[in-house]
């Protein structure tokens, strides 16, 4: 099984798009880099053969900012396998006073709930690793 | 007095999650609408539009788009013809960026003053387009008169009155009403609002308000010209029995 890959919504609308985006690229680039990757998420639903070639056969993991799944319905419309469907908002339940203010650049909050958020993400991406 | 929606462009960014232009093009979106066109710009979530979100693609159908794309696959461009109508503008992060090779985003998480630069670039070009858009008239399409053909969907979401950068999903719908033009149904967006503002005016000649509701309703709605006469009949003698039943339709 090759990397498994990581896929935020990064909705653009709110402070939770932006943090499930920050905490993929925190895991991807960061933490978890020999093990995990991600695709481009419009790339995929769009069809783009690179993008969906890279997703077939492998665990994913989606990251979605709000309720709707966006990550996750498309990843399984264009075919994905996934893993595990993270929400920002569990992460956030979890630490309310941790309330993120601004969407383009994250505050000090967003940034902290980002990293807790990749925690997380690590942590399955290390299981799914062990399942193997 | 009844506040009407605005007309507004929305801007649909890739955010590609790849690639460090994917972050330049959702930054300088942000920008525009935070910074540079808070008035005039909402954003579209082009993940929620992809996945089949009624009211993004319904605003993408009735309100012109500018589609920002970090590379040269075009997603959010594809994505915005594809689910709803051809972007009025098109920007390119890389092809920015080819213009200004000393701009350099340090990675895709963190832009750095290079990409920083980069994405004012990008925003200020997005900026100008809204503009040129806005000074623009509507599209207008020819309706097949005496054709009975299937009214539009009656949903297009916005009207925000907030000062803030806001998504077309929170802005709730801009109300369309269908009326019959030369014996064809045809939807007509935001008729209910102009036509309880023309009666908050008070009195007036009414081939003054008749005037008055075709220019109102031509700021939301393309109206061929060689249609307004057919248009403006229609328009009145809806705006007479609104009127007539005490605005209570």
């Amino acid at each position: 099984m090759g990397k498994i890959i990581v896929i935020p919504c990064s909705g653009i609308g709110k402070a939770f798009g932006t943090i499930g985006r920050e905490a993929a690229q925190i895991v991807v680039d960061e933490t978890r880099p020999e093990v995990t990757d991600t695709v481009c998420l419009s790339a995929l639903v769009m069809g783009d053969e690179d993008a969906r070639a890279r997703v077939h056969g492998r665990h994913c993991i989606t990251i979605d900012g709000c309720p709707v799944g966006c990550a996750r319905k498309n990843v399984e419309l264009a075919g994905g396998t996934v893993a595990r469907a993270l929400r920002v908002v569990d992460t956030y339940k979890d630490h309310r006073d941790l309330k993120p203010k601004t969407v383009t650049e994250l505050d000090e909050a967003g940034r902290a709930l980002a990293k807790i958020l990749a925690q997380t993400i690590a942590e399955e991406v290390d299981r799914i690793v062990e399942a193997e | 007095m009844v506040d009407l929606p605005k007309r507004k462009v929305g801007i649909i960014s890739c955010s590609g999650e790849e690639l460090a232009e994917g972050t330049v093009s959702r930054v300088a979106t942000r920008w525009v609408l935070e910074r540079l066109r808070q008035e005039q710009t909402v954003t579209l979530c082009l993940p929620l539009f992809l996945a089949g979100g009624k009211e993004e693609r319904a605003f993408a159908k009735f309100f012109p788009t500018i589609a920002v794309d970090g590379c040269p696959k075009l997603c959010a461009a594809r994505a915005t013809a594809a689910y709803s109508a051809e972007p009025a503008a098109r920007i390119v992060v890389s092809e920015i960026a080819a213009r200004y090779p000393d701009l350099k985003p340090e990675s895709r998480r963190r832009l750095g003053p290079g990409g920083e630069e980069l994405a004012r670039r990008v925003a200020e070009e997005i900026a100008a387009r809204v503009d040129q858009i806005l000074a623009q008239p509507t599209r207008a399409k020819l309706v097949r008169l005496g054709e009975m053909a299937q009214p539009e969907p009656a949903q297009a979401p916005q009207d925000d009155a907030e000062p803030t950068a806001v998504c077309s999903c929170q802005g709730g719908g801009v109300p369309a009403k269908v009326v019959l033009v030369a014996g064809s149904p045809v939807s007509i967006l935001a008729l209910e609002p102009i036509m309880q503002q023309l009666v908050a005016l008070g009195d007036g000649a009414d081939g003054e308000l008749r005037n008055k509701l075709l220019e109102m309703v031509k700021v939301y709605n393309p109206i061929p010209t060689e249609q307004e006469g057919l248009y403006a009949e229609a328009l009145w003698r809806e705006f007479l029995a609104y009127r007539h039943s005490g605005g209570d339709r």
